[in-house]
């Protein structure tokens, strides 16, 4: 998982002065369609992870409070809210960290051959 | 009291540290190694030391302590600590490194091009990071306490001593070294002696139908409590006593409300005070109990355990649900779970020194990965504090008459024998305990020192400075931090580890969590937008906590609390309030004077654009 990617080996390498990037820098009308894109993208992302983990975790107290046979379910004498929320959140909690990172990274990746195009 | 195992796993943790310390000067040249470690340090060390870092004495300590008085409400707490992290990934690893700025007022700055957005954010790291030191010099006191059997302010001093000095002579790569080695021993100091326990007291459900078959906490076997005049005990069942000699004692009924029977309130006929003189053998009535003198008490096993004050009394089937003693007493069940969950969540990317390690990573792209390596291994840490609270609950109910809830995973281990084992898992606890304040703490005074010599001094003292004197300005920064950090430590034992950290989070999510975010994904927040949301957040956040801490020697303003108990919550538990408060006032304000700092849409790319296209410019250049 700690390998480098191949292109980034200590030095940056060679800089990008390339007319699509300075018009990217420059010419902020052309620009900002652009980077208001990418953003959209990465922004819709986050988003779209944040609410499931709001979801994920706020629906618990909801769920003890308003169906009490949720609390008081045991499995293996241990509480089903304790399993829930104090050992399937983490793998939970990972996979959606998981999902959110190949995710930015292709969005990223797709912009950047854009550009490069 | 004195554990030579736990003497020796304290020892060998500070001679570790010390010694890598020590050798990772050599390294530490010019500010900027001392910062950022020059930003070439590797991904799996950088993962290791933010998750050496993150796992606070509040996660290695207070999680247990807390699950053992509170039960299953305190899960939300480990929980909310790794999703917080998961927040963080979310939505600012990438942007944040890219944008290639040391700290959040570094950010500030150069987001809103504004100085003084920047003195606001000193400030306010300055405010979040003293809230954080209080828990780990708490822990501090408490760990020395019980392996030397020295009092608590007098651990307090030498174990923040070691740390300054530590952060005085290493700096950040030093810390980086020391901080990766710590997240190790952290880790095996919470498994490994869980697999003892497991394999001891038998499975986790074993352990839970034990909770399940016995309706309070009983002693599993004698308990000597040395009690002090003015101890206060509430006894639940008639409890039978040996005292060393007859000694004088005021008896009250519980009353419905308990809150002004704890104030002290003299008032005899509600409460029904009366002092009596308990023989040497004596049964002491369902009720509190004031002890009047010094008296060594034991209490046989099998007893119903007496709670000492701090400690609400909580059936085992309470304990067990959610709303039980945490959330269920405040009122406002609900309020208080959702308001607790924001507040971590949102907290987390608040805090001054978690942010500061990204700027370690090469790019965005490590910068997502590390935060995800790091998700997965305090995920992992987080699985075993609760185990500790729970047998805590069944084998060391004594706890909730001395109050050291929190010293739960430091003396739980001692309950297994032959005494050999039990006291090397002791010194194995003892030594995470130190990594894990030290750890904190040193991350902490790093990001002190850095806004004490790197900001106040370095900027607006003295911006002529050069770079010898700079870091003399940080080593400084660092000393007049711990100071202040040990003082103040030295006032909070009787809090809980995790409610002053709560604290930290809170303010943090409600002033620097919105400023980043919408600075960050929005590019119409303006300058007086981040600054007046920021300040507005902040302040109200602290207000409200200092109100509560106020209630807790105003028996008057904790009346009218109780009579309250949404307002209460509120107060305690702010961040459902002061976060969006923040967030209205920031995009209210930039929406009604919509003036773009200056710089704006360069500072987006920057943050936004990925490196491949080569457009990178580090905020800091090196001199």
């Amino acid at each position: 998982m700690e390998e480098r990617p191949e292109n980034l080996e200590g030095q940056p390498q060679r800089p990008y002065p390339i007319a699509d990037l300075r018009e990217l820098e420059e010419q902020t009308q052309v620009g900002e369609i652009f980077l208001a894109a990418l953003l959209r993208r990465q922004l819709s992302l986050s988003l779209r992870v944040a609410l499931t983990l709001l979801a994920m975790l706020g629906l618990q107290p909801l769920l003890a409070w308003l169906i009490p046979a949720y609390a008081s379910t045991t499995v293996l004498s241990i509480p089903l809210p304790w399993l829930v929320l104090g050992l399937g959140s983490y793998p939970a909690l990972i996979a959606l960290g998981a999902y959110y990172v190949r995710n930015a990274e292709r969005v990223d990746d797709e912009f950047s051959d854009l550009m490069h195009r | 009291m004195t554990s030579p195992a736990a003497i020796a796993g304290l020892l060998a943790m500070l001679i570790a540290t010390v010694t890598v310390g020590i050798f990772a000067r050599r390294f530490a040249r010019t500010t900027s190694d001392f910062l950022v470690a020059a930003r070439a340090v590797r991904p799996a060390a950088n993962a290791a030391a933010i998750s050496g870092e993150y796992l606070s004495a509040a996660s290695f300590l207070g999680i247990a302590g807390l699950v053992m008085k509170y039960g299953f409400d305190v899960l939300w707490y480990p929980v909310d600590y790794a999703a917080g992290y998961l927040v963080l990934l979310i939505f600012i690893a990438g942007p944040l490194r890219r944008f290639g700025a040391y700290t959040i007022p570094d950010f500030a700055e150069g987001r809103f091009a504004s100085p003084r957005l920047r003195r606001l954010a000193v400030g306010l790291v300055i405010v979040i990071g003293l809230f954080y030191t209080l828990p780990q010099m708490k822990a501090a006191g408490i760990t020395v306490a019980s392996a030397v059997g020295i009092p608590y302010g007098a651990g307090v001093l030498l174990m923040a001593g070691v740390v300054i000095t530590i952060v005085m002579a290493g700096g950040m790569r030093g810390v980086t070294i020391v901080q990766a080695m710590q997240f190790t021993v952290k880790l095996f100091a919470i498994t490994a002696p869980s697999f003892v326990l497991l394999i001891h007291f038998g499975s986790p459900t074993g352990i839970f139908a034990r909770l399940h078959a016995n309706p309070i906490p009983r002693l599993s076997q004698p308990l000597v409590a040395k009690v002090s005049p003015g101890d206060e005990w509430q006894v639940v069942q008639p409890l039978h006593v040996r005292l060393d000699h007859p000694s004088r004692v005021r008896l009250a009924s519980l009353g419905p409300d308990s809150a002004s029977a704890e104030a002290g309130t003299p008032a005899q006929p509600t409460g029904g005070g009366r002092e009596v003189t308990l023989a040497p053998s004596a049964t002491l009535p369902p009720g509190q109990v004031q002890w009047q003198q010094p008296t060594r008490v034991e209490i046989p096993a099998g007893s119903a355990v007496p709670y000492g004050v701090g400690t609400p009394p909580s059936s085992n089937a309470a304990w067990l649900h959610p709303f039980g003693p945490l959330a269920g007493a405040s009122g406002q069940p609900l309020l208080f779970t959702y308001s607790l969950i924001v507040a971590i969540l949102c907290g987390t990317l608040g805090l001054p020194h978690i942010l500061v390690r990204f700027y370690t990573n090469p790019d965005a792209r490590q910068a997502r990965r590390t935060a995800l390596f790091v998700l997965l291994l305090v995920g992992f840490f987080y699985l075993w504090p609760p185990l500790y609270g729970a047998l805590g609950r069944l084998y060391m109910p004594g706890l909730y008459t001395t109050g050291l809830t929190d010293a739960v995973v430091l003396l739980l281990p001692r309950q297994i024998g032959p005494s050999w084992i039990g006291d090397t898992l002791a010194g194995i606890t003892s030594a995470g305990a130190f990594a894990a304040f030290a750890a904190t703490l040193s991350g902490l005074l790093i990001s002190l020192a850095g806004a004490l010599g790197h900001d106040i001094y370095g900027r607006w003292l003295r911006p002529e400075a050069g770079g010898a004197e700079r870091n003399l300005a940080f080593r400084i920064g660092a000393l007049t931090a711990g100071v202040a950090a040990a003082f103040l430590g030295l006032m909070v034992e009787r809090f809980d580890i995790n409610v002053l950290v709560g604290w930290a989070f809170a303010i943090a999510a409600s002033s620097f969590f919105p400023m980043l975010v919408l600075g960050i994904w929005w590019r119409g927040l303006t300058t007086a937008g981040a600054a007046l949301g920021t300040a507005s957040g902040g302040v109200a956040a602290t207000l409200a906590i200092a109100t509560t801490m106020v209630a807790t020697a105003s028996p008057t303003l904790a009346g009218f609390l109780d009579r309250h108990p949404a307002l209460a919550v509120i107060l305690a538990q702010p961040t459902i309030v002061t976060l969006p408060l923040a967030i209205a006032v920031m995009v209210g304000v930039s929406l009604a004077w919509p003036r773009p700092p200056a710089g704006v849409a360069s500072t987006m790319l920057q943050m936004h654009l990925p490196e491949r296209l080569g457009l990178r410019r580090e905020y800091i250049r090196e001199p």
